[in-house]
């Protein structure tokens, strides 16, 4: 496996990786307090209809997908935040209408594209240099806004009533996580793809979730489960030959439920009831 | 104990509500620093609407509304991180990932502001603020393991951390056992008396801190009395508000058809 290692692709790959790991992981556990589990989903496949929209007009794809991610967790947002649906209502809402204009910005194509699906199903194999700089580049300005604004964040995961009412700003730092999270959809499409990047965000932290009551250690755990998962799934991918989204996820799914077999939250309940 | 000097919350004909419902109206009231006021009223009354002001999330629709020196009438105050707030009890996640000291260093983040990161001194006034409400054995506990009564220990201390000059509690004592309740509101008392914070308590248990206020304001959409308990637990005063007639017995308030089923 080591002699994997002397090749620039493999190089390349191992860093994307490693990066969108890091990233999803981090970002995940600040979504998976707040409830936007759902939120990522919905996002990845709104990235993915800019996308499609991209390539059907020539616009830079991941431009597009940016304007799209953004739209979409500005507008559920803001419907949360003025109480008019439940959140996963207007998420759903959006989702498939988003789903539904990306089949539609694929069916107005006259040719089959290959480097729009790449995008549906990732492949951190084939990341570019030039694509690995604008992930390097992103991924510094989502982690260093994590990273600035982690009191504030942590505090509105858990109580963003409590948070607003003890002077925090609450509502502008609820919108700079939405904005985080439709950034970090974008960056991870090309490494894990548009149906991938949610289980990214939603496991690692999940799985951190089973093992600590603390929130400083699970933000640390995830980040580690984030990028061994990532990194242990492009070796296995690159070894054996098969998809990396898929062996990069189900890595990290059979690690979650490793977690939970294992959690002492898990113990403790049944200690419990017994 | 109410001073002279300003008082520090100023409530003008202040009306509060959303375009149509009116929640509050008209209401008149001056707190002074140092009080310890409670604040009655049946379901719906207003109370939380109360709070909301308070706190500078609700302008007045008319009137003013004023709190230290900010005018509220425009949302934005500055006064948020002063007043330490302990909301209605929620139910909370007990997997919930947040150990005591880290709920209670939440205390200090208002009033950091953005940028800062908390420091050493942060630290010693969120361990003090356990020490204040018996819970420095716990500070690493996870908050989900605690009894109700000790998480509300634990979100008053996170108040106390702000190091406010008022301490606004919504319903305190809902959901908890009768001993629980008493201990809860002792501490506030004692946090009243020690620290000389200006404590408004919102509460529908009138029995239990009626010999603990030194004032209680009685909200039914409108404000129908304000002013020493004995002045405002009137017979005819509570039956306009409660729709019922209430007794005051030497220690309790009873509907006077429960009070004459049982004599």
């Amino acid at each position: 496996m080591l002699d994997l290692l002397a090749y620039d692709f493999i190089q390349r790959s191992l860093l994307a990786a490693a990066l969108v790991g890091a990233l999803c992981s981090t970002i995940g556990v600040f979504v998976v307090l707040r409830g936007l589990a759902f939120m990522g989903a919905g996002t990845a496949h709104a990235a993915f209809a800019g996308v499609a929209l991209g390539y059907l007009m020539g616009w830079p794809p991941l431009l597009m997908a940016m304007l799209f991610g953004l739209a979409t967790v500005w507008i559920t947002g803001w419907v949360e935040e003025k109480g008019r649906m439940k959140l996963d209502v207007s998420i759903g809402i959006l989702y498939t209408a988003t789903m539904a204009l990306a089949i539609l910005f694929i069916g107005l194509m006259k040719t089959y594209n290959a480097e729009v699906y790449g995008y549906l199903f990732g492949n951190v194999l084939a990341v570019t240099s030039e694509e690995l700089g604008i992930i390097t580049g992103l991924s510094i300005v989502v982690i260093g806004a994590i990273v600035l604004f982690s009191k504030e964040l942590y505090f509105i995961a858990f109580d963003q009533e409590m948070a607003e009412a003890s002077g925090v700003p609450a509502r502008r730092i609820f919108f700079l996580l939405l904005t985080l999270v439709a950034l970090t959809v974008v960056i991870s499409l090309k490494t894990v793809g548009a149906i991938l990047v949610f289980a990214m965000i939603l496991i690692p932290a999940s799985t951190a979730y089973q093992l600590t009551h603390s929130l400083s250690t699970l933000t640390w755990y995830s980040v580690l489960i984030g990028i061994t998962c990532s990194v242990g799934g492009v070796l296995i991918s690159s070894y054996w030959d098969i998809p990396s989204g898929p062996a990069i996820v189900l890595l990290a799914t059979l690690l979650f439920f490793v977690a939970v077999i294992f959690s002492p939250k898990r113990q403790r309940r049944s200690l419990a009831l017994g | 104990m109410a001073g002279q000097s300003l008082p520090i919350i100023h409530f003008d004909h202040a009306t509060f509500g959303f375009p149509g419902v009116v929640a509050l109206e008209d209401i008149s009231l001056e707190i002074q620093s140092g009080e310890f006021v409670g604040v009655i009223g049946p379901n719906g009354s207003g109370k939380t609407t109360l709070c909301r002001a308070v706190l500078g999330l609700m302008a007045p629709l008319k009137g003013h509304l004023r709190i230290f020196d900010c005018a509220c009438d425009e949302l934005r105050c500055h006064h948020r991180a002063r007043i330490g707030y302990l909301p209605q009890k929620g139910v909370v996640d007990r997997n919930f990932p947040v150990t005591v000291l880290e709920t209670v260093m939440m205390g200090r983040y208002g009033a950091l502001g953005l940028f800062t990161r908390p420091s050493g001194k942060d630290l010693k006034i969120a361990l003090n603020a356990l020490a204040h409400v018996g819970m420095e054995g716990h500070r690493e506990s996870a908050l989900g393991h605690l009894s109700g009564g000790q998480q509300q220990r634990v979100f008053i201390a996170r108040a106390l951390a702000q190091q406010p000059d008022v301490l606004l509690l919504d319903e305190p004592t809902t959901g908890l056992d009768i001993t629980t309740q008493h201990s809860v509101v002792e501490l506030v008392q004692h946090l009243h008396e020690e620290l000389g914070l200006t404590v408004l308590l919102i509460t529908h248990d009138i029995n239990m801190i009626r010999s603990r206020v030194d004032r209680l304001v009685l909200l039914k959409t409108r404000l129908y009395a304000a002013g020493p308990p004995a002045d405002v637990l009137k017979p005819d005063i509570l039956s306009q508000v409660y729709g019922k007639d209430l007794v005051i017995t030497e220690n309790d308030l009873v509907i006077v058809e429960d009070y004459h089923h049982h004599h």
